[in-house]
């Protein structure tokens, strides 16, 4: 079938402003976004720039603001978009080519919550044990992939970009309700600053966008209590 | 426009209405503070100039405002102080909104035959 796929491009040594670039290509149902804007890339115009890397949802690369919702354009499937096709970069990030924004500030708010495993004590003749049952406590967040999907769909984030991110919540839940581990402390405190966890309003935009099925906004109001109650 | 679900607008209306109750209660402390110069004067005059049809309206949407605001920031701390809350976030807005048009009913009676009346 033909499809039209509207990009919004930038190329900040050209443009003064971000411009839409219209295609009108053929497509089958079961081709996926990428598969689609990689044809555009390779058939059409070089000259488009966006990251992918896997295609197969898993590294987190091609996150792309796709019919107004956040998305690895490597898991959309054309026939569930229909023939008209809008894809943006991922918004509160600056625009550094077409769909690539610049991750650096999104990584350094990962960074800040200490997101590896803490614990001073000498290792154990074997390993650290943990039961099912403890490690089933942060199951769901050990699935991020740092797509960066849920962070840049946060309209708190979008206005005010020091805001932590629930990406960075997430993963600091993945490790601060880890039996093993002993930081939890210095990421609360992290958290607990005036960019930190506070800010989140509960829109939910995180939860609907992961592409990992995570309950972002159950994470983030775990930690929370966490903080309230027993930090 | 992001395409956000329930959650979004529920962020939304919870914003819009609690800046909307925020500047009603700033003109509300001033215009009866109006009264330490005598109940006739300027404090009267407001009050006659309340009686304009657009402000009657904005009556009704204020109402609906602190009828929202109160009821969805209900929603918001069982989400913050219970473990389930976040799952039923959906049905729990959908309840705020079927609650605030509940309430909303007499408050319609109440104030549109007045408008219409030109009261």
């Amino acid at each position: 079938m033909q499809i039209n796929v509207k990009i919004k491009r930038f190329d900040p040594e050209a443009d003064k402003r971000p411009y839409w670039a219209d295609y009108t290509l053929e497509a089958r149902g079961s081709d996926r976004v990428l598969d689609v804007i990689n044809h555009i890339k390779w058939e059409v115009d070089g000259s488009l720039a966006f990251r992918r890397s896997c295609a197969h949802g898993i590294c987190g690369s091609d996150a792309m603001l796709i019919n107004g919702v956040n998305r690895l354009a490597c898991k959309v499937l054309v026939q569930d978009l229909g023939t008209k096709i809008v894809v943006e970069p991922i918004r509160g990030l600056a625009i550094k080519k077409d769909l690539i924004v610049d991750m650096e500030p999104f990584f350094d708010s990962y960074r800040a919550v200490l997101p590896y495993f803490i614990n001073d004590d000498p290792p154990p003749p074997t390993e650290r044990l943990q039961s099912p049952e403890e490690r089933a406590v942060f199951d769901e967040t050990t699935k991020c992939i740092l797509c960066a999907a849920c962070t840049t769909s946060c309209p708190v984030f979008w206005t005010n970009g020091s805001y932590i991110g629930p990406a960075s919540i997430v993963n600091a839940h993945r490790f601060i309700f880890d039996s093993r581990d002993q930081g939890k402390l210095e990421r609360l405190k992290v958290l607990n600053q005036g960019s930190g966890l506070w800010r989140c309003r509960t829109a939910y935009n995180c939860t609907e966008a992961c592409p990992r099925d995570i309950p972002v906004t159950q994470a983030i109001e775990e930690v929370r209590r966490e903080m309230l109650w027993r930090a | 426009m992001y395409r956000g679900r329930e959650g979004q607008w529920a962020f939304v209306l919870h914003r819009i209405s609690g800046v909307a109750v925020a500047l009603f209660l700033l003109l509300h402390v001033i215009d009866i503070s109006l009264v330490m110069f005598g109940p006739e004067g300027p404090f009267e005059a407001f009050l006659v100039f309340y009686h304009n049809w657009p402000f009657r309206v904005g009556l009704i949407a204020v109402i609906a405002a602190v009828v929202y605001h109160g009821l969805n920031g209900l929603r918001i701390i069982v989400m913050d102080f219970t473990s389930w809350g976040v799952r039923y976030q959906k049905p729990m807005w959908y309840g705020v909104l079927g609650l605030t048009a509940i309430i909303g009913v007499p408050v319609l009676w109440k104030i549109v035959p007045e408008i219409l009346r030109g009261a």
